[in-house]
């Protein structure tokens, strides 16, 4: 990063001197500048259909022009702030729970005895290899009110049944925590990649100043994997307001959408299933448009508290 | 140096890439003019339709049933080849992608000469027709078309289902015949009659006794340990339509599924239902049984197969299913008896659940590409007639089916297959039908679940409750569409979720008014509105 950033501040006879020095770097970074050249730059003359009335066989560009109208009209629809509340909820707690895995991880790394820690290791990466389908089969059979397995447990206790599945108060929960149930494990492999690269001179002079095992991961393992830990965030911040939508399709219902309704299931239901692609396209851009300037701030903060940050 | 030779390989490739998609799009109209054939090569009437041999290509939506069969050679389309002259080559596309792969056809250019059940939606039918992608069918239908044109005449509800309020018609039907009560219900009422006899108890026949009858059934618990449900289904609103003529709502069918029935006090009008005095003692009546917990708890959140193995395990009372027989064999299947139209608290006793004669409007449609319209339209034509009837679902006497006392039957190596292979599987094998209503199915022509004797026995019973008017989906103006896109999608969707919430008591009916308000706070009369125009121009037509 740094480097680059050098190269920024110097003036252009410096680049193609840089350029004439490292020509092969640069053959090297082709492929990569040219994929996201193709798939990512080039489709974005798509995002004009946000703003007309898309015909298919008019094409994009044929297509009439009708400025922000589907803009307004989703601003004005009933289901606005909703949707955009449920969206913010929903992604803000499972960002919430992002320390989960930055603590697991340091457990492991603390565990001596190696069989264990690789069982428990494999035990919890086994759930990240689950099909979200099938996740929602077992959730929609475990708490099922008739015949789930929890509710057994909850009957044993001489409590009522609970709905689960279509109450609108659990739907958060069973959602983000059966997502961290799937993606602790695998979410650790890059915090233990990081602590393999702690000094153990520091560790054995913190000993000998007689530094508990505690104190020593906050005072050593944490500083040493912190920009780490602050690009994966930044990096999830990035990824914020594009939760798996597909399980929040499978697991909605009528009963719970004050809290399950989301935009990108609303997009899925108006935009594709009834075809309105323009309508889809302007909602799409708008939650984009939430997505950059998150990024862009966390960003600031990030680099201006940590010296930390994506660019 | 190097700097610049990078930066002319970077152009270079940029405008290599622009190239090639501008190739792409320019290929489309080289061949455009070969093929045409006159219409005075089309006979009008009789076989074959053309005389010297007719490619098409069929854009075509394949149901998952024919998964293992190819249609571009299978004995039903090889047979009306030979019959027709016309070779039909086959794009088929499963549902998942159909809608994707259908406006790649119509944005890339590379149109077929058709788009055969490949479900247009009827708003796709009319922007398009506007464009002049897809062509006006009216002369050609009234010219080419005879089996079509005297079904119309007879039923003049079809004719008002495919015409656009500019006045003309985009496509051909799928059609049930009007009479073949039985496949037009779907899925049906069933009570346990085991338990009924178990409880002395007669066949329900009002809403009081079917409340009666559920609560016995809870009571009585034959499965034992509490497990019995005395109703279950895969969805609420199957209840919901069932119990609708009852309660004297939903007096049109459930077609156009935007909560919209004629006044029953000014038959000109349209009425909105779902905020009616009617529809909340109906939503009441619901709500009794599912506090009660005679509905199943689960039935919000249930999946299709969950529904189908407490079925297997006959743990349910009275359900809202199809054939009982055919899906839970004959052990559990015969303890089932149907139920008809209940009477409700108000007298009200009619049978609403039932589709229109017009299953689908987009069965056929023909695109500006066709060579030939006029020998398409009878290609499809014949399927209105008996004998297309025969074909597409019976298939070819000695082939596939045989007369059995007057009877058509398939033959022995469809019914009883040799080896793991199921009737469906055989069926596949020689004929298309499975999971799709082409031209016109009639009960004379057919066999299968919606046929077999317990689900003939139920729609006979439930004929003289059976409304006297089934609305088809109406079709609107594009400036009508977008209100229905918009208003109309927050109120379905508002409406849907208040049912749900009412049913299981999550919204007190102290709220009622508060419902009726948020509604009308949703450009709602311009909603009702465009109802209203519909149903003003299908009572002209």
């Amino acid at each position: 990063m740094a480097v680059v950033k050098s190269v920024k501040r110097k003036g252009n006879s410096k680049i193609a001197k840089s350029f004439k020095q490292n020509w092969q770097l640069y053959i090297f970074l082709l492929p990569a500048i040219t994929y996201f050249f193709v798939f990512h730059y080039i489709p974005m003359y798509g995002i004009q259909i946000a703003f007309k009335d898309y015909y298919a066989n008019l094409g994009m560009f044929g297509s009439p022009l009708v400025g922000f109208e589907h803009f307004e009209r989703f601003f004005d629809s009933y289901y606005f702030w909703r949707l955009l509340k449920n969206t913010l909820i929903l992604n803000a707690y499972n960002l919430l729970l992002f320390p989960l895995p930055i603590i697991f991880a340091l457990s492991l790394n603390e565990l001596r005895n190696g069989a264990f820690k690789k069982w428990s290791q494999t035990l919890t990466y086994a759930p990240h290899f689950i099909s979200v389908v099938v996740v929602v089969g077992m959730l929609v059979a475990f708490l099922d009110p008739n015949t789930g397995l929890i509710n057994h447990v909850v009957r044993l206790f001489g409590m009522e049944p609970i709905h689960f599945l279509t109450s609108p108060e659990w739907f958060r929960h069973i959602f983000v925590w059966s997502g961290q149930w799937q993606s602790l494990g695998w979410g650790t492999i890059i915090y233990l990649a990081a602590l393999a690269g702690v000094n153990p001179e520091l560790h054995e002079a913190a000993k000998v100043d007689g530094a508990t095992r505690f104190q020593r991961i906050i005072h050593i393992n944490i500083p040493t994997i912190l920009p780490t830990i602050i690009i994966l965030f930044i990096l999830n911040i990035g990824n914020f307001m594009q939760i798996g939508f597909e399980k929040v399709l499978l697991m909605q219902n009528n009963l719970n959408s004050e809290t399950s309704d989301i935009i990108q299931t609303f997009v899925y239901e108006t935009g594709l299933l009834e075809g309105q692609y323009s309508f889809a396209a302007a909602i799409g851009l708008f939650e984009s448009l939430i997505n950059i300037v998150l990024l862009v701030t966390v960003n600031q903060i990030a680099r201006k508290v940590s010296n930390n940050s994506l660019w | 140096m190097k700097l610049k030779s990078f930066l002319t390989v970077f152009f270079l490739m940029v405008v290599v890439v622009f190239a090639l998609s501008a190739c792409n799009s320019e290929k489309t109209d080289t061949d455009e003019t070969e093929n045409e054939t006159e219409a005075s090569d089309v006979n009008k009437t009789g076989m074959p339709i053309v005389e010297d041999s007719l490619d098409l290509n069929f854009f075509a939506y394949k149901p998952a049933q024919n998964e293992d069969n190819d249609w571009n050679d299978i004995l039903v389309w090889n047979h009306y080849r030979d019959m027709t002259n016309i070779n039909v080559n086959w794009d088929l596309v499963s549902l998942d992608a159909l809608e994707e792969k259908r406006n790649l056809a119509l944005g890339g250019g590379q149109l077929p000469d058709a788009f055969y059940l490949s479900q247009v939606p009827n708003s796709d039918l009319l922007r398009y027709g506007q464009q002049g992608v897809f062509i006006p069918l009216n002369d050609l239908i009234a010219e080419y078309a005879p089996n079509l044109t005297k079904l119309m005449e007879e039923n003049p509800t079809i004719k008002e289902a495919l015409t656009f309020p500019d006045g003309n018609i985009y496509s051909m039907p799928s059609l049930i015949e009007e009479d073949f009560l039985s496949l037009r219900l779907s899925a049906r009422p069933w009570v346990n009659e085991a338990w009924l006899k178990e409880l002395n108890m007669d066949i329900p026949e009002t809403t009081g006794e079917y409340y009666e009858y559920l609560k016995a059934v809870k009571e009585l618990d034959p499965v034992g340990g509490g497990k019995t449900i005395p109703y279950g289904g895969t969805d609420i609103q199957e209840l919901v339509q069932w119990l609708s003529g009852s309660y004297g709502v939903m007096n049109r069918g459930p077609s156009n599924g935007a909560n919209i029935d004629v006044d029953p006090s000014d038959e000109s009008k349209v009425r909105f239902y779902a905020t009616s005095d009617e529809y909340k003692k109906l939503l009441q009546y619901i709500n009794k049984l599912y506090e009660e917990q005679l509905i199943d708890q689960s039935i919000f959140s249930i999946e299709w197969g969950q529904f189908l193995a407490n079925a297997s395990n006959n743990l349910y009372g009275s359900m809202i299913f199809y054939d009982p027989i055919e899906l839970f064999g004959e052990e559990i299947g015969s303890q089932y008896n149907s139920l008809a139209a209940l009477e409700g608290e108000d007298g009200h006793q009619q049978y609403n659940k039932i589709s229109s004669p017009v299953w689908a409007t987009s069965n056929l449609v023909i695109t500006e590409e066709n060579p030939s319209p006029e020998a398409t339209v009878r290609w499809m034509d014949h399927f209105y007639s008996d004998e297309g009837a025969e074909l597409y679902y019976m298939g070819v006497e000695g082939e596939t089916f045989e007369n059995v006392d007057g009877e058509k039957q398939y033959m022995d190596h469809i019914l009883n297959p040799e080896g793991d292979m199921t009737f469906e599987q055989a069926l596949a094998k020689q004929l298309t039908w499975l999971g799709s209503i082409n031209g016109i199915i009639k009960a004379d022509y057919f066999q299968g679940g919606e046929s077999a004797p317990q689900s003939m026995a139920a729609a006979e019973k439930i004929e003289p409750f059976a409304a006297d008017e089934i609305w088809p989906r109406f079709t609107f103006t594009e400036e009508e569409n977008k209100v229905l896109q918009s208003a109309g999608q927050d109120i379905s969707k508002y409406t849907e979720e208040m049912r749900d919430k009412f049913i299981t008591g999550k919204a007190d009916f102290s709220e009622w008014d508060q419902y009726v308000e948020t509604i009308e706070s949703m450009n709602f009369d311009e909603f009702l509105n465009v109802y209203q125009q519909a149903y003003d121009r299908y009572q002209e037509n």
